[in-house]
């Protein structure tokens, strides 16, 4: 069989070793060879290839500083940067638990949903190594080197093309390997600038003509930070020809600028051209979980859900939403929907477990975390022991609780939920001292948390020490300014200054 | 007089001239300017407060500043209304690169473009008949007016870099016109794409506002203010300090607005829009930076706002009817008494004159030729004394290092000689006014003070001259205006020149002898110049100022063509013509060779600098990424306590840091570069368009952007050549 056609089918069927193995052959033979040539930049690409609209996450570096947004402070409910206060429309913070950015919990896990924009660098710095998901720390040089380079990719010897002599002005006038060197060097070189340069001078060769260039060209400037530039060339490139992941970018570019009422217009744009399509929608209602406001992204996830009923994020997040506003047996639904298509994880069954546990169906909640625990891997462990913990302060076993609290420690010692809850179980066991303890470690561990404040206050007060009392509960408003034991501990306290 | 109704202090500091307010969110109104660092701020100081009336609470002011980051130089700064359909006004920010259009209200951009000519003003409204507002943006010799979609429906090319721009209604057509004030020391005014009319003014002209109908108000850089009315000055002042902002609102409630001037020494005042008289000033501590009208306490009056450097804002309301009369009583009563008894006064004088001039002609005795001493009243001399001038062509003499120039020649007829001589004319001297004053022992019955005219326009010279005897204590003033011919910098020439390459030849439906009246009219020549025997006209022309020739020919059909190797005297002339002659519409063929070579090499250089200029950002982007890297990666390890790497880290930091700054000064000169060739495409694109006159002057400019925009060089030259594309 001729080998280039045997290299050729190898690449259709996505064998990608074989076929760059075979391509390396033929090149020996013949170096000149452009078709094998192009064929082995391709196979090499798709092995290391990444999807960066979904995969995106913004480095430690560039939220620390960054200087591309526009307003410093922002009305309310259009920026990304500041936590939003509690929307109306959602459960408040006491039903639903934040994220470390002060956000609500979402339903699935996804670059950057964690972490959120830390205050300080200081901050910045400890979060990630607290929580075991640890953040890059610039996204020109973190996670891309992570995700998508060639140094996982061994090559026998040397590189399959030397960049530093690459003569770019040549190729970019070719464009039969120009696009499929484009992608080589962007994705496997994972170098930037050569990649930008070649796109611009093949841009250039075809007289500004094609849009696929400009899009290239607008992500390079997106990798690089310059998101002016990228947006003009997107922008560009959507006037010659729609495309939705041109939308994706352009609104990605907002989203970097801050100003996710921008992205929105831009993606809703794209659902003027692309109706129903659901990378636009779930990208949608993402900023509106964003920005906090909770029943507007619910309503984009059931569009999304109208168009692609198997779409994990969107069922995921319902879900979340329906258990915390209250209706654990609709979220059970949600879940059982997701097992039903094939997700077999330790977070689903935990999940399962719990809305079983609140919708009153005993008997299942305790064989799901069962199989929740066999299923557990080290990082979700902790969570596991946790929410059992819940289950059994629930029952009204104490015991059994704070064994849980205690494994769920053993397994994470970073879970400042679980001091909190142990800290509880001290105080109402009267070991004041320990139960002090438990709440400023947990309020250290996890700032994002007003609760291990509250306690802390509660304890003080009780025990007579007003002043540390005072202080305190005042962090605790800071962070959920609704909260109204706070509050109304708050009011006795000045009452009581007042008094004195 | 009138005291503020509310002052504040925002605790910012503020760019002078940087300063405008807003209601984006169509309700309240924010103040809103550039501060130091590279940002905007926004005071919003009723977001919270709501609409109570009332005196606001003004003690919070910090927390009701908002910041915007715009990490570049904010060369100007306007809110307006830009958008239709969203609501609010949208603040557009200029900086030395690019226009960035914001909707305050939603933290969302409208635009952003990138504009190489710069953004030295911006103004947003209708602008003739376009229908959605624009906002028309003046960079180094053009103008771009964006909608808010960010296209650029409006296009131009101005003389040189504009400082000022302003929309009003100027020749009250329901249509707005544009504005234009440039470094080039005019005032444009844009209808549609064309030039309607031009003023000369004597300096930049750094701002104007539009007052009252076709009347509006101007500032220059010489610290000049006046007002106009259409094309006639109505007034003007000039002060040691500069006027920072001028602004019209009606202080005095008498229904017609003053024009209200912030000063550089931090004085407040409004004029009388007529006259020019102050009605009304106030002192800030610090340089004024801007003036502002706005509804600031939500009592729905707008007050006249007035902001300086230091973030000190006071707010002044008209007077009302009740407060202006008990003013008015006083004022007209005083004002009365002080006019008539300067009246008195000067007629008292002017009797006195009389009497003396009397007493000497009763008494018989004729004393010319003697100096008046301290004990006479009046100086005599003979009656039949004149004061002749003429203008002339000097050409100058290497020894004296004078270079060849114009002269004006003052003479008497008779053994009186001339003391002092003041000439005032606009744009020939600095400062406006030459005062010749030799000293006693060298004083001489002529005089010539020579004119070196630097642009090629028609000059009024008002001329005053002392007349006597000498060592006499008492003169006679002579006052008369002479004018200088436009072209009066250029010299007959008599012998044969060579003929210059460049030409441009056009058809006239004239008689020729009307071309020889213009040339009669606006050449300085000895002898009026007459049509040859065939009824064409050759006539060859030195440039004083660079001794290059200039060749005017017309042939009996009245076929003319000008021969020089100076484009824009090539315009001139061609405008000037056109205008003598009332044309509407003028096609010409234009050959300047050298004028193409070097645009073509211009452009060239355009796209080079624009390729390095990528390379550069691309490359310090990339710098700039590591060094965010290196920052966290260095106090990661001072967190840790780990100082040997930490040291490291910030090692690594410093030589990628100065590699920046290097890289940073290449990025400067590159961009200064760029700018400067800019600034010659545009300019010689205006040269163009004065070659023509009337639609052909405005197809050709469009024509000409439209071949830049495709970078395309050839139909550049044809267009420049013939006129169409």
């Amino acid at each position: 069989m001729d080998p280039l056609f045997l290299a050729l089918s190898n690449f259709r069927r996505r064998n990608f070793e074989k076929c760059v193995e075979i391509c390396t052959e033929l090149l020996n033979k013949n170096p000149l060879d452009q078709s094998v040539w192009s064929l082995k930049t391709r196979a090499l690409t798709e092995q290391v290839w990444v999807d960066e609209c979904d995969g995106e996450e913004e480095g430690l570096a560039d939220v620390l500083m960054d200087d591309n947004t526009i307003a410093s402070v922002a009305r309310p409910g259009t920026s990304l940067r500041s936590a939003p206060p509690s929307s109306a429309g959602g459960p408040s913070q006491t039903f639903r638990p934040s994220t470390q950015s002060g956000r609500p919990l979402s339903g699935v896990v996804r670059p950057g949903s964690q972490g959120g924009r830390p205050g300080t660098m200081d901050q910045a710095l400890r979060t990630p190594r607290t929580a075991q998901t640890a953040r890059p720390v610039s996204a020109t040089s973190g996670r891309h080197v992570r995700l998508g380079t060639a140094s996982m990719v061994s090559t026998g010897d040397g590189p399959f093309i030397n960049l530093a002599r690459l003569n770019v002005a040549k190729y970019a006038n070719q464009q039969n390997i120009a696009k499929a060197l484009f992608e080589y060097i962007y994705f496997h070189e994972n170098d930037v600038r050569h990649a930008l340069d070649l796109a611009a001078q093949a841009t250039q060769a075809l007289n500004f003509k094609d849009w696929w260039w400009k899009v290239q060209l607008g992500r390079c400037y997106y990798r690089l930070g310059l998101f002016r530039d990228a947006e003009k060339q997107f922008k560009s490139a959507l006037k010659q020809q729609d495309n939705i992941n041109t939308f994706l970018s352009l609104g990605r570019v907002y989203i970097r600028l801050d100003q996710p009422m921008a992205s929105l217009d831009v993606y809703k744009d794209g659902l003027d051209k692309f109706p129903g399509e659901v990378t636009l929608l779930t990208a949608i209602s993402r900023i509106y979980e964003g920005l906090n406001d909770l029943p507007k992204a619910v309503k984009f996830y059931k569009d999304v859900l109208q168009c692609d009923a198997t779409h994990v994020e969107a069922i995921a997040c319902i879900g979340t939403n329906h258990f915390y506003s209250d209706q654990p047996e609709v979220a059970l639904r949600f879940y059982r929907r997701l097992l039903q298509m094939g997700i077999y994880n330790c977070e689903i069954f935990n999940n399962l477990g719990l809305c079983c546990f609140y919708a009153q169906q005993y008997d299942m909640t305790l064989t799901c975390f069962e199989r929740a625990l066999s299923l557990a891997t080290d990082q979700g462990i902790a969570d596991v022991w946790y929410n059992l913990g819940h289950i059994a302060l629930g029952i009204g076993d104490i015991n059994l609780a704070y064994q849980c609290f205690r494994l769920a420690l053993v397994s994470d010692n970073d879970h400042g939920e679980s001091y909190n809850n142990l800290g509880v179980l001290e105080y109402r066991r009267g070991n004041l001292e320990t139960a002090r303890a438990f709440f400023m470690t947990s309020a250290s561990l996890s700032p994002h948390m007003y609760q291990p404040h509250y306690n802390h206050a509660k304890l003080a007060h009780k025990v007579g020490d007003l002043q540390t009392s005072f202080i305190i509960v005042q962090k605790a408003l800071n962070l959920f300014p609704a909260h109204v034991d706070s509050q109304e501990l708050l009011k006795t306290l000045e009452t009581h200054f007042q008094t004195l | 007089m009138l005291v503020p109704i509310f002052t504040l202090n925002l605790n910012q500091k503020i760019i002078p001239g940087r300063v405008c307010i807003g209601k984006y969110d169509t309700a309240h109104a924010c103040l809103t300017a550039s501060t130091t660092a590279d940002k905007v701020f926004i005071h919003n100081p009723h977001q919270r407060l709501g609409i109570t009336g009332g005196r606001m609470s003004l003690s919070q002011s910090s927390a009701e500043i908002s910041l915007l980051n715009i990490n570049q130089t904010v060369s100007a700064i306007t809110a307006g209304v830009l958008t239709q359909p969203r609501h609010g006004d949208t603040l557009v920010v200029g900086t030395p690169t690019n226009v960035l259009a914001y909707d305050v209200q939603n933290n969302a951009d409208v635009f952003y473009k990138d504009v190489s000519d710069g953004a030295n003003a911006i103004t947003i409204g209708k602008l003739g008949r376009h229908v959605s507002p624009l906002a028309l943006i003046g960079g180094n010799c053009s103008i771009h007016g964006f909608d808010s979609e960010g296209n650029d429906p409006f296009w131009t090319v101005t003389g040189d870099n504009v400082s000022s721009l302003t929309l009003t209604d100027f020749d009250g057509d329901d249509e707005n016109e544009l504005l234009v004030g440039s470094e080039d020391f005019d005032i444009r005014v844009f209808k549609h794409e064309e030039i309607l009319f031009e003023m000369s003014e004597t300096e930049a002209v750094t701002a104007l506002c539009p007052m009252h109908g076709s009347r509006f108000g101007y500032a220059l850089a010489n610290g000049t203010v006046g007002v106009y009315e259409k094309l006639s000055r109505w007034w003007r002042i000039k002060s040691k300090n500069h006027a920072i902002a001028i602004y019209s609102y009606d202080l005095d409630g008498d229904g017609v607005p003053e024009l209200i001037t912030g000063w550089s020494n931090g004085k407040i005042d409004a004029r009388n829009d007529r006259s020019g008289e102050v009605v009304f000033k106030d002192n800030f501590q610090s340089t004024v930076a801007g003036i502002v009208q706005g509804d600031y306490r939500m009592d729905g009056k707008n007050q006249l706002i007035c902001c300086s450097v230091d973030g000190e804002v006071r707010g002044y309301q008209p007077s009302t009817a009740e407060s202006r009369y008990s003013m008015m009583d006083v004022n007209i009563e005083q004002e009365t008494i002080r006019e008539l008894s300067q009246r008195r006064h000067n007629l008292l004088l002017e009797l006195k004159n009389y009497e003396e001039n009397q007493r000497m002609g009763s008494s018989g005795e004729v004393v010319h030729g003697k100096p008046s001493t301290a004990g006479d009243q009046v100086g005599i001399i003979p009656a039949n004394t004149q004061l002749q001038t003429g203008l002339a062509i000097n050409m100058g003499s290497e020894e004296k290092n004078k270079p060849p120039h114009v002269e004006i020649a003052l003479a008497t007829t008779n053994d009186t000689v001339i003391r002092a001589v003041i000439i005032f004319a606009e744009g020939i001297f600095e400062g406006e006014s030459h005062v010749y004053h030799p000293r006693e022992h060298s004083l001489t019955s002529n005089i010539r003070v020579p004119l070196y005219p630097p642009k090629d326009v028609p000059v009024d010279l008002h001329i005053k001259s002392m007349v006597g005897y000498k060592g006499s204590l008492h003169y006679h003033v002579f006052e008369l205006t002479r004018q200088l011919p436009r072209f009066s910098m250029y010299a007959l020439c008599t012998t044969a020149v060579t003929q210059p390459q460049g030409s441009v030849s056009f058809r006239l439906s004239e008689r020729v002898a009307r071309i020889v009246m213009w040339v009669n009219s606006s050449f300085l020549l000895l002898e009026d110049l007459q049509a040859d025997e065939e009824g064409g006209m050759e006539v060859s022309f030195l440039s004083l100022r660079s001794n290059l020739p200039l060749v005017i020919k017309a042939d009996p059909q009245c076929h003319m063509s000008i021969y020089t190797d100076d484009m824009e005297l090539a315009g001139d002339l061609i405008q000037a013509l056109a205008n003598y002659l009332n044309l509407d519409d003028l096609q010409v063929e234009a050959d300047f060779p050298s004028e193409v070579d070097q645009l073509g090499a211009v452009l060239q250089r355009v796209e080079e600098y624009h390729a390095t200029r990528q390379r550069l950002s691309a490359e310090m982007a990339d710098h700039s990424g590591v060094i965010r890297t290196l920052v966290v990666r260095a106090e990661d390890a001072r967190l840790m306590g780990d100082m040997q790497s930490m040291r490291q880290w910030y090692g690594e930091l410093y030589n990628l840091n100065k590699d920046l700054i290097s890289g940073y000064k290449i990025r400067c000169n590159n961009h200064q570069e760029l700018l400067s060739c800019l600034k010659q495409v545009n300019q010689t694109i205006q040269k163009a368009g004065r070659l023509r006159a009337g639609k052909s002057k405005t197809s050709v400019i469009s024509a000409c952007r439209q071949a830049i925009k495709n970078s395309n060089v050839n139909a550049l030259t044809k267009i420049i050549r013939t006129g169409s594309p």
